[in-house]
């Protein structure tokens, strides 16, 4: 009878544990999905399979591992007690973006099987990169509080450090910037725009960086307090978080191989264009993440 | 989600000297960013594009010859969808006409490519030019 019992109790934590799983991996599916559909019909991303540095795809390709890695610790789907757990999970969405990007571009059709290997792989492993951050995000974001009892809301919101609150910048800008850097466009709007247009483009993505954090009263907005000139959040969080978006936005334009051969100015240019939406990415990601 | 109603973040009053460095340190890099945009928007006269053709090698391949060339836009504005024409001339006659379009050639930059003749361009004086561009 207490046996029958014991049993019973452990098939149903089974099943709730196999429920949670799978309800897991499927957010990280939603997330993968969410972050690099553009990515995946993008045109740019199918050539960059074939065209793109073997250097600079494996160095995409490790860089995104402790990428993950630290987005598992300060913003992971469930409390985690270790870095083996973080790196458990970082696998994890690094596979089910490998899996996401495979399947929809086999879907599309732009994974044929004559195609040579490296071909195929290359073109998964452009995509994977983007969409295993969407998987890592996605099993956070998508997360209701109240559907998994082993997590406590209370402590899964680590108090925000500094230099986190930055590295969710970088997570942020590199959202929004690595949809477009691989377009021809960016270079475009490069060649389009004079040192003019430049500079308002400089001051407007730190105004609306400031501005989406600090005076627009979103949920989850940072404000200072009374005594606390405007300028210091400035100076502390902003302009760091625009250096951040410009770095993210030169690293993504030379990882696509946008950049090759162009001369100072140009290069300014178009770090300057990327650093825009890169710039709200980063905002945004303060508010959200 | 987080919960929906989340608690809007104070900033610290007492920051760790860190966070005066970073903040610092990218008010230098953005303003010398603005300085050099700035700089550039105050000085420079956009000037029309000015190519420079030179080839910088010739194969044998099958079918043909390639003539691999690098194209430099000496002025500060940039030039697209510019042609290339390769002729190769015996004496007053062309023997062989080919064309190549390049997407963007940046202001004060060099890109490269290359033309493929059925000709021995070895047999005969190859001329390479710009013939036309589009502002992008």
């Amino acid at each position: 009878m207490w046996e029958f019992a014991a049993r019973g109790r452990d098939l149903v934590q089974r099943r709730r544990a196999r429920t949670a799983f799978l309800a897991g991996m499927g957010r990280g599916l939603a997330g993968a999905l969410l972050f690099a559909l553009p990515m995946l019909m993008t045109m740019e991303m199918w050539q960059l399979g074939f065209h793109i540095d073997r250097e600079k795809l494996l160095l995409l390709l490790v860089i995104n591992l402790p990428l993950l890695l630290i987005l598992s610790h300060h913003i992971g789907f469930e409390e985690t007690f270790g870095w083996r757990e973080d790196l458990r999970d970082a696998i994890v969405a690094y596979g089910i973006g490998i899996a996401a990007s495979g399947l929809i571009l086999a879907l599309f059709g732009v994974l044929k099987m004559e195609m040579p290997m490296s071909e195929l792989l290359g073109k998964i492993a452009v995509q994977a990169v983007p969409a295993s951050i969407g998987a890592m995000l996605g099993r956070s974001q998508l997360t209701r509080d109240e559907d998994e009892e082993c997590e406590n809301p209370e402590l899964r919101k680590r108090p925000a450090t500094y230099f986190g609150e930055l590295f969710l910048m970088a997570v942020g800008a590199l959202f929004l910037s690595l949809n477009v850097a691989p377009t021809e466009e960016m270079i475009l709007l490069s060649y389009k725009m004079t040192a003019w247009h430049a500079l308002t483009a400089i001051a407007l993505s730190i105004a609306l960086m400031h501005g989406f954090v600090y005076a627009v009263s979103f949920e989850g907005g940072h404000e200072l307090s009374p005594e606390t000139p405007w300028w210091h959040a400035l100076i502390r969080f902003t302009l760091p978080g625009y250096v951040i978006a410009l770095s993210i936005s030169l690293f993504c334009l030379w990882i696509f191989e946008q950049v090759d051969g162009t001369a100072l100015t140009p290069l300014v240019f178009a770090v300057i264009v990327l650093a825009f939406p890169a710039a709200i990415g980063a905002a945004a990601a303060r508010l959200i993440l | 989600m987080s919960p929906s109603h989340r608690p809007r973040h104070t900033e610290a009053d007492d920051p760790h000297w860190m966070e005066w460095l970073t903040g610092l340190v990218s008010a230098a890099l953005i303003a010398t960013l603005i300085g050099y945009v700035g700089w550039n928007a105050l000085t420079e006269q956009m000037e029309p594009p000015k190519f420079a053709i030179e080839a910088t090698g010739m194969e044998r391949m099958t079918g043909g010859y390639r003539i691999t060339f690098d194209i430099e836009n000496r002025a500060n504005s940039t030039a697209a969808a510019v042609v290339v024409r390769g002729e190769l001339l015996r004496g007053e006659e062309s023997v062989e006409t080919v064309d190549v379009t390049f997407d963007y050639v940046p202001g004060e930059s060099q890109s490269s490519g290359a033309i493929l003749f059925t000709t021995d361009p070895g047999s005969a004086q190859l001329t390479l030019r710009a013939i036309g561009y589009t502002d992008p």
